[in-house]
């Protein structure tokens, strides 16, 4: 088994490598077909590791080389494919793969074709080291991998300078919460000795409380730096400056569902600290339903997609911090595959729309369209939660968990949430394909992508559909092995038929209230003079709560403002000014007693002359200081000296 | 032969120097060229034999000069020094093959062999005096480098690079005299040698005076804040080549005499000082680079963010355990290639623009995709990417100063924040965007002389990221008998606990006694 540990971690290497070697040459279409086949091989390495698992349980562990050991450090380059990574590395796997395929179609057109392959395989190889390794160190070296990934594939088009802004936002946002998990991953050492998380994990038990709540904080911090927690989310929607299928498999299936994964794999840990459970619960609800009410007015279909991300990560997190880890991974599954298609859908609007990503210039494109409108659709009924869809089944579950434990804000603000994805899901649809033709007009000509890009998109609108009904057991039975077995069951049926039925009926209200608003004729672009733009609300949503202004403003600009000042006024103004100014003593004194060595007689002698009256009259002082000193003393110690 | 091996690579390249002047000026690049290979060569046959299971001194050399004094010619390296020695002779082998064309190249191959010299002297020699010597002797090439082949404002700048590190290197010769002194009281002969120098313990009101005057000449060589402002003047107007070493070399001088002096000869005071320095060190990192990231001229950028990384290695030198000290001299390392390698792409774009503002430049990535390919690699070191090899130093260091205080580390850790974003932003600077300046639409890519310094730097880079180990463990082994050292040699009781026991590491004491 070991064989297709590497050839999955590995083969994703491979293929960035190769397609590195073309990046200077025009564009090849081989490079992405062999990239593809490659991440192929991947998925079915993970596959038949898959079935290995669920056939005999075994774990399969490895340790390829050492990577760093000096005084009691010892960090290997480890890997492990148990329950939980194994089910990661399916979903990075076989959603790359897509990606891979269809980005053949996408990035058709595009100059850096060969360059984009090297970097997306780049991504999933950080991904799989991310999610195989054994222990913190190495799950750190994932973690920056995909970082820098990520801020290559945003700044794909570097020629853009709002690309390469948020590729740099994106960077240093997610740098502050590295920082984060490297002290976590500083305490644990100190205070475990080792990096291992089996040898971690047993020794968490024995430490109290108080270094747990730290490492669990530092960390999350770190958590919420990648999956773009509130206050660190402000890159989400900015990082959809990347070509979309970046979008669909980095910033919505896999690395922004990384801070959920380190969760989920320290369960141990924070099993034993609730109270930290607790506050991600609850900052997971709250980004849930932040997030949800940005997307309600944003007229970009792409950021629209990312808060909603956003909004679903924060579904994650409640779950698994209030304990249900098996519920926050199978959500993290489900939403990959739906996620990922919408996205994929949504690349094939822009590619239509020439890159327009305003839904009010869209409208009626279902008639061209009518494959993506089907997918896509079908994405957000999934992502809705509506029954039998995979959002149904991992999506109510969460619901269910934050009610049965009794966490009732939680779970009201969870369900209101699920109204509002219901809402802004449609919202889109129903720009976007149905209502006025609203394009033509404007000069779009959009057509259907190519038929092998919605053949590539064709397993995930398969698991959106399947995921739920078919998967949940087998899933629940293999993660439980590791996770805890915690099964949430509302104990009185009408309760749950009641809960059921009253949230279906309540996200089918909000599907209905969309397509009735959005589908009439009077939808028009919105020009800045109707009254709901003048709404303070409005307003409010539209400018993310004024969030990244305030850290324009407020941040950046004073962090540009200090080190100006750092430079100019202190270190050359005083640090160095002072250095010269020393300098300038000797310097000056030198000079100004030049004069004295004229060379002219009679000044030399009058120098002469005050030098010799100086010294006597120190002579005299001193003298007359050492027959008095009995006396000098007496006078001194009277006043006190 | 290997019995002198230290001899033969101080003194081979000041010789092949000497007899650099009969040759013709035609052939003086390939005569340069050759003699560096012959000295990297010689300096990796000196790895070969390098016993990695001896934490001790090897290749030990002793021949008297003034016995009456204790001044001998002692030479010896350990995993401490052996790779700053192999370092150094990399830097001037890639740095003479890669050197751009300029006016009076004889002299210049000339100057960089006796720097050479000078370089590996000051960390292969074990007397103080000899320490001493190659120490300030260092600053002649150098000043000739960049008084004769430096910018505009080269003058001011390179008198201001000698005058600055001349007085410090004062004051930590009279601690050396002291010291000495101290070492004839106790024992009653005098001797110069650092081994004899770690037997002796001193009182800890001594140690503090006498880590004071150490501190001075080291913490301007390094540069500490507040005595860093040579530092951006000597780069700023240095030669590409000067620069280089410069940031590779001659700043690990510093550092490295910290962890060679300063901590086994005063455990006391290292560990009453910790915390000044650490703040100092604090300082150093977010200050500089704050002020990096305020810098228009892509040199300066880099400059100051040595600065920056050089706070990190002060921090893991004063970690005071094995994880700490290890990671900072891995760090001294790393951060040798990594900034050299920026200061060579800096010259890349000087070579062919003539200026290095980056105001000038802007979405070079199109028309020099493989220079930027090579910036950005050397961009992510900088910033401490895993897989790297600044992350391994900086990661340890980090670590290491952990054990110590969490919130100065936490402080600390703020580096790879603002490390990030001067290098990104000087990045998109220069290479992202679209072309605007004219000047730039036609620049050539990197050329086959510039590769064949920035190819191997590259490779190092990636290659000790992912397998530090042949570097690390010499280095480990070394340093845990350092720390052992101190620990034994601790006398209070904060410095007993602060520095931790090295088990398994047997280091034997013969003289215990006490000075005064």
């Amino acid at each position: 088994m070991e064989k297709y540990l590497y050839i999955a971690l590995f083969a994703p290497l491979v293929s960035s490598l190769f397609a590195a070697l073309f990046t200077t040459t025009p564009k090849k279409q081989f490079v992405g077909i062999v990239a593809s086949l490659l991440i192929f091989t991947a998925f079915v390495s993970s596959a038949i590791l898959l079935t290995h698992i669920l056939g005999t349980g075994e774990i399969v562990h490895v340790e390829l080389m050492t990577w760093m050991a000096t005084g009691n450090l010892y960090i290997p380059f480890g890997f492990v494919v148990d329950q939980v990574s194994v089910t990661m590395m399916m979903v990075v796997s076989l959603v790359s793969t897509i990606v891979h395929i269809y980005s053949i179609g996408y990035m058709d057109h595009d100059s850096g074709f060969n360059r984009f392959f090297s970097y997306l395989s780049a991504f999933v190889f950080s991904m799989m080291i991310l999610v195989m390794s054994d222990n913190f160190a190495g799950l750190f070296i994932g973690w920056e991998g995909v970082g820098l990934c990520s801020w290559l594939l945003i700044g794909f088009w570097f020629h853009k300078e709002s690309a390469t802004w948020a590729a740099n936002e994106a960077f240093i946002m997610n740098r502050i919460a590295d920082l984060g998990m490297l002290i976590g991953i500083f305490l644990v050492y100190w205070n475990t000795g080792t990096l291992q998380y089996d040898g971690a994990f047993a020794a968490f038990a024995n430490l109290d409380h108080a270094t747990l709540t730290w490492i669990g904080i530092f960390l999350f911090i770190g958590a919420m730096g990648k999956s773009a927690q509130f206050p660190l989310h402000t890159w989400l929607a900015d990082a959809m400056e990347g070509p979309t299928p970046v979008s669909a498999l980095i910033h919505a299936a896999t690395m922004v569902t990384a801070g959920v994964y380190l969760v989920v794999r320290s369960h141990e840990l924070y099993a034993l600290i609730p109270n930290v459970g607790l506050f991600i619960a609850s900052l997971g609800a709250f980004v849930a339903i932040f997030a949800a009410t940005m997307a309600l007015v944003n007229r970009d279909i792409k950021r629209v997609i990312a808060y909603s991300t956003l909004s679903q990560l924060g579904y994650m997190f409640a779950a698994a911090g209030l304990g249900a880890y098996w519920v926050a991974l199978f959500h993290l599954m489900a939403h990959a595959f739906f996620k990922a298609l919408l996205f994929l859908g949504g690349g094939n609007v822009m590619h239509a729309m020439n890159n327009e990503l305003d839904p009010f210039k869209m409208g009626a494109l279902g008639k061209t369209m009518k494959g993506t409108m089907i997918m896509m659709t079908l994405a957000s009924v999934a992502l809705a939660g509506i029954f039998p869809l995979a959002g149904f089944f991992s999506k109510d579950l969460i619901l269910e968990v934050a009610f049965v434990d009794h966490h009732f804000i939680i779970y009201t603000v969870l369900l209101l949430t699920a109204g509002l994805t219901a809402f802004y899901s449609f919202r889109i649809i129903a720009l976007i394909f149905h209502g006025e033709d609203r394009h033509t007009a404007l000069g779009f000509h959009p057509h259907e992508a190519y038929k092998f890009m919605l053949v590539a998109m064709s397993p995930l609108l398969i698991l959106a559909i399947i995921a739920g009904f078919t998967m949940k057991m087998p899933y629940f039975e293999m993660v439980t092995e590791l996770l805890p077995a915690t099964e949430y069951h509302i104990h009185s049926h009408t309760t749950y038929w009641i809960m059921t039925i009253g949230t279906q009926v309540f996200v089918l209200l909000a599907i209905f209230f969309a397509y009735k608003k959005y589908m009439c004729s009077s939808v028009k672009v919105p020009d800045g003079t109707s009254k709901m733009e003048k709404n303070f609300f409005y307003k409010l949503l539209i400018n993310q709560y004024y969030i990244p202004y305030f850290y324009e403003e407020y941040i950046v600009k004073a962090y540009k403002a200090l080190s100006v000042v750092f430079w100019e006024q202190i270190d050359k103004k005083i640090i160095d000014a002072s250095v010269d100014g020393i300098a300038n003593i000797f310097y000056n004194t030198g000079k100004n007693t030049r004069h004295m060595q004229s060379g002219n007689l009679s000044t030399m002698l009058k120098w002469m002359v005050a030098g010799t009256v100086a010294l006597l009259s120190l002579a005299v002082v001193f003298g007359l200081a050492a027959r008095y000193s009995g006396e000098i003393t007496i006078i001194l110690s009277s006043l006190g000296v | 032969m290997l019995d002198h091996i230290l001899s033969i690579l101080i003194f081979f390249p000041a010789f092949a120097g000497v007899m650099g002047f009969m040759i013709n000026k035609e052939s003086m690049r390939a005569y340069g060229t050759a003699v560096a290979v012959i000295e990297f060569a010689l300096s990796l046959w000196l790895w070969f034999a390098f016993d990695n299971n001896v934490s001790g001194m090897q290749f030990m050399e002793h021949i008297a000069l003034v016995p009456s004094f204790g001044i001998n010619y002692i030479l010896g390296v350990d995993g401490i020094s052996l790779f700053i020695i192999i370092m150094a002779s990399f830097f001037t082998m890639i740095g003479i093959a890669s050197l751009s064309p300029t006016h009076s190249i004889k002299n210049m191959i000339i100057t960089l062999l006796f720097l050479q010299m000078t370089m590996i002297g000051v960390f292969a020699a074990l007397d103080a005096i000899v320490f001493y010597v190659f120490w300030e002797l260092s600053l002649v090439p150098m000043l000739y480098l960049i008084g004769a082949w430096g910018g505009p404002n080269r003058i001011y700048a390179s008198v201001k690079f000698f005058l600055y590190t001349f007085t410090g290197s004062l004051v930590m010769l009279v601690g050396m005299l002291f010291m000495a002194y101290f070492f004839y009281q106790a024992t009653g002969v005098w001797s110069f040698a650092i081994l004899d120098w770690y037997r002796l313990i001193l009182p800890e009101s001594f140690q503090l005076w006498l880590f004071a005057a150490f501190f001075v000449g080291f913490a301007i060589k390094v540069p500490m804040f507040p005595f860093h402002t040579w530092l951006p003047y000597a780069h700023g107007q240095a030669p590409t080549i000067g620069s280089v070493i410069l940031a590779a070399v001659l700043l690990k001088m510093g550092t490295y005499a910290f962890i060679r002096f300063s901590l086994p000869l005063f455990p006391d005071a290292s560990v009453f000082f910790m915390y000044p320095i650490a703040i100092l060190a604090i300082i150093m990192i977010i200050y500089t680079a704050m002020v990096a990231y305020a810098q228009k001229d892509i040199k300066q950028v880099v400059a100051y963010s040595s600065v920056s990384h050089m706070g990190v290695i002060i921090l893991g030198t004063f970690a005071l355990n094995v994880e700490g000290i290890s990671g900072s001299i891995f760090l001294m390392i790393a951060h040798g290639v990594v900034s050299g390698a920026l200061f060579l792409l800096v010259g890349v774009i000087y070579d062919r623009r003539h200026t290095k503002l980056m105001s000038e430049f802007g979405g070079l990535a199109h028309v020099m995709p493989r220079y930027a390919t090579i910036f950005g690699l050397m961009l992510m070191a900088s910033v401490g990417m895993p897989l790297t090899i600044n992350f391994v130093g900086e990661f340890l260091s980090l670590l290491g100063f952990y054990q110590q205080s969490h919130i100065l580390t936490l402080l600390a850790g703020i580096a790879i924040v603002v490390g990030a974003i001067y290098m990104l932003t000087a990045f998109k600077k220069i290479f992202y965007g679209e072309v605007t300046n004219e000047e730039n639409r036609n620049l050539p890519d990197v050329n086959k002389r510039e590769l064949l310094a920035l190819i191997p730097l590259s490779i190092i880079t990636i290659w000790l990221g992912i397998y530090p180990a042949p570097v690390l463990g010499p280095i480990n082994n070394s340093v845990e008998s350092v720390v052992q050292l101190m620990h034994n040699k601790a006398t209070s009781h904060e410095a007993k606990m602060r520095i931790p026991n090295v088990t398994g590491v047997v280091i034997t004491k013969t003289t215990t006694k006490e000075a005064h």
